[in-house]
């Protein structure tokens, strides 16, 4: 008797709480590409599309963008990969969509997923709506060749160390050539 | 020869000649050569973009570039004021207008020498993605128009400075503030206000516009408009330090002068 009441008070919380617009089910996300191949260091975007495919506006919406890696052993923090990781979206028409540009940079090499959710702003706690992964392939390369750096980085102050020196020594010899002239006038 | 150019050859001899424009470069050279370094060879530096890369070398380059011609300009009267020598100078038939006009342009030297020293380093950076042309261009130009403004901010506090320390702390800080809008978190700029603050502050609109072509790849003519502000306060400020200059020259100093 007590779970049966339960049970109609929980029903009856998620009916009030649940805001009208939200369209739950009914909404779809869809990605413009399920695979990215790319390099260390690169851009690249990735366009989803928010459907509503209810006979109302669904309103409210929030989509999220979410980096892991596939594998084990490599750490992903989102937030490098895309500084505007959440969108809160315009209300969706019924029968309407919107699309979402994803700007992400290839902070690690490796195999590594990326989707894209949406969940109510206000409510129960319902399941967000996970759109299709992105398996995204990061090649391993440095995005500078670092060879060739050091005689540059050592090379360009040691000239202008070498022409200070140089007009040091010029000047102090001229200086004493000076006053060597003036010592003997005196004399 | 027009007496600007002889106070200018002047200037430039004691600046070079004398060591101190070659010691500030030596600096300068040191630092970009440990920026260009630590983004080609450090791990956590090295996931950057190419051209990621390139903005954060040259945006250096230009802030410690313009800073450098700021520093001679801020040293170049109350300098003078204190070492006493300013007295031969003004006792020289050149007009104010004629030194005040040299001392400008030679303080600009140090920004010349600090690009001509830039230029290997965004080579360097920049081969291969093929950005190293623009990103220079845009550097030449940003960098100027900011040493032009920064420079006559200098030499406006130097005439009224009353002690050369003053003349330098006060230009530092002025110099700090400017960039300070550079450190706000995106979020800060993305209002109407911030994005306000940011056309409005010559230093901050000049390294956007940098990034922007830089780093977005836009065509020079896209984000014009924010040059504007470097442009104006370049020619206000140039045109302040040589009126005022011409007026108020004197061995004293002060607001009173």
């Amino acid at each position: 008797m007590r779970r049966l009441l339960n049970a109609a008070l929980a029903c009856a919380a998620t009916a009030t709480l649940a805001p009208a617009a939200y369209a739950g089910p009914r909404t779809t996300i869809a990605v413009d590409r399920t695979t990215v191949a790319t390099k260390l260091g690169q851009t690249f975007l990735i366009q989803s599309t928010v459907t509503n495919h209810g006979g109302t506006a669904a309103s409210g919406l929030i989509a999220h963008l979410n980096v892991l890696s596939l594998r084990p052993g490599l750490y992903v923090d989102p937030e490098d990969w895309s500084s505007h990781r959440t969108r809160y979206l315009a209300p969706i028409p019924a029968g309407g969509a919107t699309t979402i540009t994803w700007k992400l940079a290839a902070v690690n090499a490796g195999d590594l997923g990326v989707y894209i959710a949406v969940l109510p702003r206000g409510g129960p706690a319902v399941e967000p709506i996970a759109g299709p992964l992105v398996h995204v392939t990061i090649s391993d390369r440095r995005t500078l060749d670092a060879g060739g750096i050091l005689p540059l980085a050592v090379g360009i102050p040691a000239l202008l160390a070498l022409t200070t020196a140089a007009l040091r020594i010029s000047r102090r010899r001229t200086t004493r050539a000076s006053s060597s002239g003036a010592g003997a006038l005196r004399s | 020869m027009p007496a600007t150019a002889v106070v200018l050859g002047q200037e430039l001899r004691d600046l070079w000649l004398g060591g101190r424009a070659l010691v500030l470069s030596l600096a300068f050279s040191l630092l970009l050569s440990a920026i260009a370094y630590l983004v080609a060879t450090n791990r956590a530096l090295n996931f950057l973009e190419q051209r990621e890369t390139v903005n954060l070398t040259l945006q250096v380059a230009v802030a410690v570039g313009a800073l450098l011609a700021l520093l001679t300009a801020a040293d170049a009267i109350s300098g003078e004021r204190e070492r006493r020598t300013l007295e031969s100078l003004l006792l020289t038939p050149a007009s104010r207008l004629a030194i005040v006009a040299g001392k400008l342009v030679a303080s600009l030297s140090l920004w010349l020498a600090a690009f001509a020293i830039t230029i290997a380093y965004v080579w360097f950076l920049g081969r291969g993605v093929g950005i190293a042309g623009d990103a220079l261009a845009s550097g030449i130009v940003v960098g100027t128009l900011l040493a032009i403004f920064l420079a006559s901010l200098g030499i406006l506090i130097s005439l009224f400075a009353t002690s050369n320390r003053g003349s330098l702390s006060l230009s530092l800080f002025l110099l700090l503030a400017l960039f300070a809008p550079t450190q706000l978190p995106s979020a800060a700029t993305s209002g109407w206000a911030g994005d306000l603050l940011l056309r409005v502050n010559p230093v901050t609109a000049g390294e956007h516009y940098i990034g922007r072509i830089v780093v977005d790849g836009r065509g020079w003519s896209e984000d014009i408009a924010w040059l504007t502000s470097p442009l104006i306060a370049a020619a206000i400020a140039a045109a302040l330090a040589l009126a005022i200059g011409a007026q108020r020259l004197n061995l004293s100093g002060g607001a009173s002068a």
